[in-house]
């Protein structure tokens, strides 16, 4: 089940590009649902564990895969924080219901990301409330931004 | 600040080009389209110069802010351009917003974050995406293009109600305008409301036409295409503002290029958007003439019906 909190949030990884570096084992990169990701996301190809494709830089280490592509890797992999999901585009969000459906995950949003034209079950913790579409969660997310602004 | 500056950054993989013109600029978008591969070919830059391998051709200094640091940083900073990428959580702060304001400096901010206290216009709102512009170049080329246009339409449909940001001038005119084309008129009372009261109407199943400010609209332009992207009942119009629709209408008369090259007039230290250059510009240029503009209640001579024509075909085919 995917749990959104809108807004600001206690203790949320903000900056996923420097957590990740410092904190990812390079085992993560060589999982099938990473690979899915990153050709997806990135359009790079893991040939290893320390190595990937990029049709842009040439060979990169994962050091160099987007922020969206970090953030949704550390969403797999590290269940102690809450990372905040407005590094990651629209096109991470089908990965991130995908993410969700093997486990719960928890993000933080400060922006409305669209999830697309399916329907989902997404949680929103702002209000307890579960949404399923969305022409629901654009309301519901708008409504939660408004109350959080800093 | 003033100006217009166009940026050149490449190096033997990635190539940009974009124009800032603002004092707000946001880049947003997919992830993996190259936003932070700008910023650190920017940072590069600012540490170690042409030894980086960077080319980085601007006219102002182009700096990247971030960390602890941000306030010490930018503090030291005048006339540069300063960019701030993603994962930066200062930007969302009232203290942030504080220190744009009166600042000599433009800002890049690489965000989705919603940042409300920041009045950035929609028109300053970049993607970047590959482009062939320069075809055959050893480089992948990323484009920066406007994510967003002043009018957002999903049918020709007629409108029953149009919804104003504000509740001043600009709803006395498009009160009147409705009156004249059997619609009504509701004031939003403010650039946050105006999404919801747009909801309330919806779920009544009017048609409805929003007119805001462009120039300062921008945080709430994704929650708004958003919505209408998935309620297709609502077009949304959005020029630079109300008092800028009355200096292009010719009513007025005011140098051209302050409307063509609006850049060189605004300074960034006096104004933190154009809107506020475009309603100081309209007052000064109207003052002890019949026109005198009041931003809190329109001047009856703006209502004749040659003026409300003029006014109205700034906004082409809505009418």
């Amino acid at each position: 089940m995917l749990h959104i909190y809108y807004g600001e949030m206690e203790g949320v990884i903000n900056n996923t590009e420097v957590y990740f570096r410092n904190t990812y084992d390079p085992s993560w990169i060589v999982d099938g649902l990473a690979k899915e990701i990153i050709l997806d996301v990135d359009r790079s190809v893991v040939l290893g564990e320390r190595c990937i494709q990029s049709r842009v830089l040439g060979m990169i280490p994962p050091e160099s895969l987007s922020g969206g592509t970090k953030t949704l890797l550390l969403m797999i992999n590290d269940d102690t924080r809450i990372f905040n999901a407005s590094t990651c585009g629209d096109n991470c969000a089908k990965w991130i219901l995908k993410i969700a459906e093997k486990k719960d995950l928890t993000i933080r949003l400060g922006h409305i990301m669209d999830f697309g034209e399916g329907m989902f079950q997404i949680h929103v913790l702002n209000n307890d409330q579960i949404v399923t579409s969305m022409a629901d969660l654009v309301i519901v997310a708008h409504n939660c931004l408004q109350e959080t602004v800093v | 600040m003033k100006g217009k500056y166009f940026i050149e950054v490449y190096s033997n993989k990635l190539k940009y080009e974009m124009t800032i013109q603002r004092n707000i600029t946001v880049i947003r978008g997919n992830s993996a389209t190259g936003k932070t591969q700008l910023v650190n070919m920017i940072r590069d830059y600012n540490t170690f110069g042409a030894d980086s391998g960077i080319v980085l051709n601007c006219d102002r200094n182009c700096v990247v802010v971030e960390g602890v640091e941000w306030k010490k940083r930018i503090l030291e900073l005048t006339d540069a351009i300063i960019f701030i990428d993603e994962g930066n959580g200062f930007v969302r702060t009232d203290e942030f917003a504080r220190l744009i304001n009166h600042n000599s400096n433009y800002f890049v901010l690489v965000t989705r974050e919603k940042l409300s206290a920041l009045p950035y216009s929609v028109k300053e709102i970049y993607g970047f995406r590959e482009s062939n512009k320069y075809g055959g170049i050893r480089q992948v080329f990323n484009e920066a293009y406007p994510l967003f246009h002043e009018l957002s339409v999903t049918e020709q449909a007629s409108h029953s109600i149009i919804v104003t940001e504000d509740s001043n001038s600009g709803w006395d005119f498009f009160n009147m305008v409705a009156g004249n084309n059997q619609m009504s008129c509701i004031s939003a009372k403010g650039k946050s409301n105006v999404l919801n009261t747009v909801i309330k109407l919806d779920k009544n199943t009017n048609t409805v036409l929003a007119v805001v400010d462009g120039s300062a609209f921008g945080s709430e332009m994704d929650d708004v295409v958003e919505y209408i992207r998935y309620h297709k009942t609502i077009a949304l119009y959005a020029p630079e503002s109300f008092e800028w629709m009355i200096l292009k209408s010719g009513i007025v008369a005011v140098p051209d290029a302050i409307l063509s090259h609006t850049c060189d007039y605004v300074d960034s230290c006096e104004h933190l958007s154009w809107e506020r250059f475009f309603t100081q510009q309209l007052i000064s240029v109207t003052q002890n003439t019949i026109y005198h503009y009041s931003k809190h209640k329109l001047n009856p001579a703006y209502l004749s019906q040659r003026n409300i024509d003029r006014i109205l075909s700034v906004m082409k085919s809505l009418f």
